[in-house]
């Protein structure tokens, strides 16, 4: 998990930017609101000096929370990042909200285990759920654009290869292949591995099929019925179809 | 992970999705070592380059060790509940600098509808012990006794 020298350098050029408030299109604003969208009390950044701050006095208090909210019982929070609202975002953009929300939810977590420690409430325990939500949508959009770039340059749309195959069970699933400094005849753990199944074994794949049929068939059913029985009670909101 | 041989690309991600969350510690420690819970996939020089490159914070050394999470709690079916596992890293910070596990909760003054609630909940609970109480002409001796 060696960082990259690029990350470093986004990270420094995110302090320093942010703080000068540089004319970069939307990172105005975008330290206070970039881990809650429709934040209330946003602070206003008008520390504009032009010379270059850390963000926090050497990052560890970046663990928690700003000092007036220990204490507090309930902690206001705007909503968790949409994918439409993502989708709009620059990579650049993406990738420096990526780490505000890591620090976050770094933070939610050591709050949630300080107030285990000390048996209090944690205060607003639905942040943690929204920066999840949010780091999963950003995870979304970027894999998005990886997919159609690789498309648009090779013509495949996974990243790695892979193929169809039966395991031992006669089960079929996508297996993708898997990179070995040996060549596959070589490797012995890979030879006791068998894609293939025996004649025996078709039996139960017909069992298989059927209790998946059986299921299918009963939550059909039951739609039906739960259907019928609410027409039967609200015959006034029945959908009436288009007869002509 | 690609599979890294000998003269090949350092391996780099862009997005770690590892969380690294610091803990009040249970035994004192020196001054400057500060203690973490870390994934359990992360590794002495991943925290390290972690804390330096995200948080910039200065790392002297790390040390880990894994916590093994204790299975011997039943739920109401007798199944065996496994508390998880994790991993804990002491990290020493560098240039000297020392660090206090800071108090989250710290006495805050109430507000009205709360001091409200804490009145009628004490005063509650001090007509109830003046109820238990037995006759005062007793002087303190419970009903048990004859006479």
């Amino acid at each position: 998990m060696a960082a990259a020298v690029a990350m470093a350098a986004l990270c420094r050029r995110l302090t320093g930017a942010l703080r000068l408030g540089s004319a970069a299109a939307g990172l105005r604003g975008l330290t206070q609101n970039l881990f809650h969208k429709n934040l209330t009390k946003a602070e206003p950044l008008h520390q504009l000096k032009f010379l270059h701050t850390t963000l926090s006095r050497k990052g560890l208090e970046e663990f928690f929370d700003d000092p007036r909210n220990w204490g507090e019982k309930t902690v206001k929070s705007g909503d968790a990042w949409n994918i439409k609202q993502l989708r709009g975002k620059s990579s650049e953009d993406l990738h420096k909200l990526w780490y505000v929300l890591l620090k976050e939810k770094n933070m939610l977590l050591t709050l949630e285990q300080e107030s285990k420690r000390q048996h209090r409430p944690m205060p607003s325990p639905e942040r943690l759920e929204k920066v999840q939500k949010s780091m999963k949508n950003i995870d979304l959009v970027v894999r998005e654009r990886e997919i159609a770039l690789r498309l648009l340059q090779t013509g495949h749309e996974k990243p790695v290869p892979g193929e169809w195959r039966h395991d031992f069970l006669g089960r079929t699933y996508w297996y993708s292949y898997k990179e070995w400094p040996i060549p596959w005849y070589l490797n012995k753990k890979y030879k006791k591995r068998k894609f293939y199944y025996l004649p025996h074994v078709n039996h139960f794949i017909r069992l298989r099929l059927e209790k998946s049929l059986c299921r299918r068939a009963r939550r059909k059913n039951l739609e039906k019925t739960r259907q019928k029985v609410l027409e039967r009670k609200f015959p006034h909101l029945a959908v009436k179809s288009q007869s002509q | 992970y690609p599979l890294f041989q000998l003269g090949g690309p350092q391996l780099r991600i862009f997005r770690p999705n590892f969380f690294m969350l610091a803990v009040r510690p249970g035994v004192p420690q020196p001054e400057d070592t500060v203690q973490f819970r870390v994934s359990m996939e992360m590794t002495k020089v991943d925290i390290k380059n972690y804390l330096e490159k995200i948080y910039n914070v200065p790392v002297a050394a790390v040390r880990t060790r894994i916590q093994y999470g204790a299975n011997n709690k039943r739920n109401h079916k007798n199944q065996r509940v496994k508390k998880p596992d994790y991993k804990v890293a002491y990290v020493q910070l560098g240039q000297g600098q020392t660090f206090q596990f800071p108090n989250l909760f710290p006495e805050k003054e109430q507000d009205a509808e709360t001091r409200s609630f804490d009145d009628f909940k004490d005063k509650y609970m001090e007509s109830e012990k003046q109820r238990q109480k037995g006759d005062p002409r007793r002087g303190g001796v419970p009903d048990w006794f004859g006479l």
